[in-house]
């Protein structure tokens, strides 16, 4: 079924270094519009097309090879001052960019790419000759593909020339050239059926032998298959291999301590060393865990460079003046959660870009520069990553939102009352809500936000909207940093054990009740000035209360501090979280064994905080088991 | 017949590049190979140890092929080294550029394993005969 039998390796390694070459060479493009005299960039792009045509090369892949090096013609010319960049040429060479990402989906999959677009490759070439309207049939007939995939193809007679030029007298061998070079013109003109073949020509021409198994046409295109391989930096994994290597070693010793003991040796110095063997593992073992983790992760600059063409491409399409600027770009992610980022960012994108950010005129009108600026930033908060995507555009009015929710029957009138501007905003993230009356083709297609929300909490992450009018708005992204290893603080609800995200915990304190203030019908406590909230956790889970916490919890997330009421504490542990896939009962994150063999529940405190009786919490209401 | 135990440079930024041409010298039985991402790169690793071949991209940020070339030709330590240039193009000038630079050889992509192993022999034989 491949066209790439045994050259699978070598491809997987093409398609990813090319990847990136080619994300690249977009965010060049977009910086080239802003400046595009600038040889630098002119230069660098120039040597993506090169490149990636190089190694096309190598994998027979002759219509990407085409269609690289048609582009990276042009950009020879632009680069030496011999034409200049106009907005057609722009969008030319966006679409050859767009051409060569499609090939790779084709490769990807396993098969030869398909021929460019026909008048995108006659155009190409047509600019790159300085023609300002192509002659389409006539060139397309009159193409002959360069370099072609002519294997044996050696270039002009080396030998001669060098010989010419050096000076020096030919050797006997260079007879031999000959008839490499007579070879070379048959392949030539093998390459020019080639060539032809990709227009809708009037010349019958024959494909190529290396093409018969890709040569479907259109629809052809399928979805590109999750990588299943990773890049990492080789000093990580030798870091991975010295600490197995010392695991090893220590378990060496403890094996020898034991044969020790069990002959019945237990002096004071054989326990000292048994329980200094085992703090050493102690430490290994963690450090092994987080360097095993850390080989899974990758810089979210990776995802984010993608975005840039998107947001420039749908701003040009709506006719809107956008620059997307990115910051936090080394912040490391998951390697899984980067791939499941995608799509979601992408609509967070498009929709700030459509709905978000006005028109020129509309920002002109109400004394905004006319360039509206959509921002998109990665940072690492404690053991979360927080992913923004901000416009500066009108915001969004938490009145209209209420009144759009009602009208499309998502919630009542009563409910929408006893809605804060916060609740309201997540109204948005609902199944069938969209607030532009007019659906345009890029985004507000009524679906879209919930799938946002559905993708984010599957990662176990959160999403959060705030909004001003006339200022813009913010769509806070918040995600564990990894799936593995959580840090736990162990809490006590009688006998029972909960483990809480450490990394939430500020300070543990004791409650005296004489300290307790009702204000408002809560109970709160001051704590150096600050005045917190006392939440007991057997309410948050719905149990019976059986006497008042003696111990409280300061935790703080994202959005509010409070203290936590629990009866004791059993020390904190690093929990290797075992996710319940099918039955995640609220609040409950994952559970995790402890070292006595206890299963323990592991709490989201995010998730317990939101009333599951609230239609604006944590999920949709119809998943909602109250 | 070439020492297989000869010391390698290969110089391309493109990493998948440098495994197929890795790869292809493996093939003809060359195994001491060492890999630098651009020619300034192969500079400092040329002038720290002891390599008996060269083979270079063109194009590369940084320090380009055909300047490492010219450097290489221009210091006395490393003049004698035979340097074989790769390159996407089979442009005429760009064959006179490298050949006046004093490249030992000139190779286009895509080749295969008999091309390069046909340019390698004429190298040693060149320098056999020299």
């Amino acid at each position: 079924m491949s066209d790439f039998a045994g050259m699978e390796d070598l491809l997987q390694d093409f398609l990813q270094e090319a990847g990136d070459l080619l994300s690249d060479v977009d965010n060049k493009l977009v910086d080239l519009e802003k400046s595009p005299d600038d040889r630098g960039l002119l230069n660098d792009i120039f040597r993506g097309f090169h490149t990636i045509k190089g190694g096309a090369g190598f994998l027979n892949a002759t219509e990407l090879v085409t269609l690289c090096h048609r582009t990276e013609t042009l950009f020879d010319k632009l680069r030496n001052g011999e034409l200049a960049l106009s907005p057609e040429l722009m969008d030319m060479i966006m679409a050859a960019t767009k051409g060569v990402r499609d090939m790779f989906g084709d490769l990807s999959s396993g098969v030869q790419p398909s021929p460019a677009p026909a008048d995108l490759l006659v155009s190409l070439k047509a600019a790159a000759e300085g023609q300002p309207k192509p002659d389409a049939d006539a060139d397309a007939n009159a193409e002959a593909a360069p370099q072609g995939n002519a294997s044996g193809a050696n270039g002009p007679d080396w030998e001669a020339l060098h010989a010419a030029v050096s000076g020096q007298p030919q050797t006997a061998v260079s007879g031999e050239v000959i008839p490499a070079a007579a070879a070379r013109s048959d392949a030539g003109s093998g390459a020019h059926d080639a060539g032809s073949n990709e227009a809708r020509s009037n010349v019958p021409a024959v494909p190529p032998a290396q093409k018969s198994g890709g040569a479907g046409g259109g629809g052809r295109r399928v979805d590109v298959a999750r990588e299943n391989t990773i890049r990492v930096d080789t000093a990580r994994l030798d870091q991975v291999l010295n600490l197995s290597g010392e695991i090893g070693l220590t378990k060496n010793r403890l094996t020898s301590l034991r044969a020790d003991i069990l002959a019945g040796k237990n002096d004071s110095e054989t326990l000292h060393a048994l329980d200094q063997a085992i703090s050493q593992l102690d430490l290994l073992v963690s450090d092994l865990q987080n360097s095993v983790m850390k080989t899974r992760m990758q810089p979210i600059g990776r995802l984010f460079q993608k975005y840039p063409r998107i947001a420039r491409d749908l701003a040009r399409q709506l006719g809107k003046d956008v620059e997307l600027v990115l910051a936090g770009e080394e912040t490391e992610v998951d390697k899984n959660m980067i791939e499941d980022l995608s799509d979601p960012l992408i609509h967070l994108i498009r929709n700030a870009v459509d709905h978000g950010v006005e028109s020129p005129e509309e920002r002109a009108a109400a004394g905004k520069s006319s360039k509206s600026l959509v921002r998109l930033e990665a940072r690492q908060e404690g053991d979360h990553i927080v992913i923004i995507v901000a416009d500066d555009g009108h915001g969004m009015a938490p009145e209209a939102i209420r009144a759009k929710a009602v009208e499309k029957g998502l919630i009542s009138e009563e409910e929408a009352n006893t809605l804060d501007d916060r609740q309201s905003f997540n109204l948005i993230l609902l199944p069938g809500f969209s607030t532009k009356t007019q659906i345009s083709d890029v985004s507000g297609r009524g679906v879209g936000m919930d799938v946002v929300k559905t993708n984010i909490q599957k990662l176990n992450g959160s999403i959060e909207i705030r909004s001003e009018i006339g200022k813009g708005s913010v769509f806070l992204i918040s995600l564990p940093l990894t799936l593995a290893i959580l840090p736990v603080l162990l809490v006590l609800l009688g006998e029972q054990p909960f483990a809480l995200p450490l990394s939430l915990v500020r300070e543990i304190l004791p409650i005296e009740r004489d300290k307790v203030q009702e204000v408002g019908g809560k109970s709160t406590l001051v704590v150096r000035g600050e005045i917190l909230p006392v939440i007991p956790l057997v309410r948050l889970l719905g149990w019976q209360q059986e006497r008042y916490p003696e111990y409280g919890v300061l935790m703080q997330t994202a959005e509010r501090s409070f203290i936590l009421g629990v009866d004791s504490f059993a020390g904190r542990d690093d929990a290797v979280i075992k996710s319940l896939e099918d039955f995640r009962p609220h609040g409950v994150a994952g559970v995790t064994t402890l070292s006595n063999g206890q299963i323990v529940l592991i709490l989201d405190m995010r998730e317990l905080l939101t009333d599951p009786n609230n239609a604006m919490s944590g999920r949709a209401p119809a998943l909602e088991a109250s | 017949m070439p020492d297989s135990k000869m010391k390698i440079l290969v110089v391309d930024d493109f990493s998948t590049m440098r495994r197929i041409v890795r790869n292809l010298l493996k093939e003809l039985g060359f195994t001491n190979i060492d890999e630098a991402e651009d020619g300034a790169i192969a500079l400092q690793k040329l002038n720290g140890d002891t390599f008996e071949f060269v083979i270079t991209d063109w194009n590369m940020p940084n320090m380009d092929g055909l300047t490492l070339l010219q450097t290489v030709r221009s210091t006395p330590t490393l003049k004698h080294l035979p340097v074989l240039m790769i390159t996407a193009e089979a442009k005429k000038e760009n064959i006179i550029a490298a050949a006046q630079a004093g490249a030992s050889g000139y190779i286009v992509k895509p080749f295969t394993a008999a091309t390069l192993s046909e340019k390698l022999n004429k190298i040693f034989e060149k320098m056999a005969a020299a």
